[in-house]
């Protein structure tokens, strides 16, 4: 039986679904690299907040 | 990055932005993730059966094998802490879980995604998707044990026995589609995986894909473990100020 190639690739409509798992795998990992981040900021704030915190002690005894 | 430091009968507090070994994997992360962007969209042949949705693979897999890892290093950083009681396995375990439970949604997510075009269905309640989403609810109760325990060391502990006890469901994950009927595909890696499962190319793309996320995955765990040392360390430096400033 002869065979016949109808099509060498799916059609394309997946492409969507494939851009849209990436897209949100890199947004999940920057999201949560932002949430670190800003973790981080915070806890320099309260450094600095309690540095200031003891010289100002330091200042005034 | 910060950094807080014990020093002499006082406590010193310092943050400063040395380029440090987290920068140098953050870069290292940053560089591998564009590579295997290309690789995985470029170089990797199309399959022939399923088209171009199936490049989902060289991140949905490596995902999962890396919050399987996560998970393992919870379980032994769990193990050891409940033996030691060394602070630095608790945090181990603390930054592994949070990871693992990163990973663990976004293979859910990235899983939900594929299964569309090719189950024509979001979701199905067969045994893979199903033991995964119990593995995302143990870990997600074990982040919720360590912030609403009575106090930081019991949620260390109760968290401890909870990450020993939740990793048995991650063997259960890997071997669900051989020991119940399921429409997930076979293991393509590790012990059941099938000799020819995959085409030279597409294994080269997979294990580059690998080493990416593994990269990723250490550099956001070191990043985690520093935010939870600082924040320890600044808990302990609140309460002696707090205990000098009452005495005076």
């Amino acid at each position: 039986m002869p065979f016949a190639l109808l099509q060498t690739q799916l059609p394309p409509e997946n492409l969507p679904f494939l851009f849209a798992a990436l897209a949100v795998s890199w947004a999940g990992f920057f999201v949560y690299a932002f949430w670190i981040s800003r973790r981080q900021q915070d806890l320099r704030r309260e450094i600095d907040e309690i540095r200031q915190t003891l010289d100002d002690g330091k200042d005034g005894g | 990055m910060v950094a807080l430091e014990h020093g002499g009968r006082g406590k010193t507090v310092s943050h400063g932005g040395k380029f440090g070994p987290r920068q140098v994997l953050l870069i290292l992360a940053g560089v591998l993730l564009l590579a295997d962007l290309y690789l995985m969209l470029m170089v990797a042949p199309t399959d022939s059966v399923l088209g171009q949705v199936q490049r989902i693979f060289y991140f949905h897999v490596p995902m999962a094998v890396m919050s399987f890892l996560a998970f393992f290093v919870v379980f032994l950083a769990s193990v050891v802490f409940l033996v030691k009681r060394t602070p630095f396995w608790d945090r181990l375990a603390h930054a592994c879980a949070e990871v693992g439970v990163v990973l663990v949604t976004l293979t859910l997510i990235t899983g939900v995604i594929w299964a569309r075009p090719i189950w024509n269905t979001w979701w199905t309640w067969e045994p893979r998707l199903t033991t995964t989403l119990i593995l995302w609810l143990i870990y997600v109760a074990y982040l919720m044990i360590r912030s609403y325990a009575p106090s930081r060391r019991q949620g260390s502990i109760y968290a401890a026995v909870v990450g020993i006890v939740g990793f048995v469901d991650v063997p259960i994950v890997y071997y669900s589609v051989i020991w119940w009927r399921s429409i997930h595909p076979s293991p393509v890696v590790g012990p059941l995986a099938a000799a020819d499962a995959l085409n030279s190319t597409m294994l080269v793309v997979l294990l580059f894909s690998f080493v990416t996320f593994l990269v990723l995955f250490v550099y956001l765990v070191a990043e985690r473990m520093a935010v939870r040392d600082a924040e320890d360390k600044l808990r302990d430096v609140r309460l002696a100020l707090r205990r000098s400033q009452a005495q005076t």
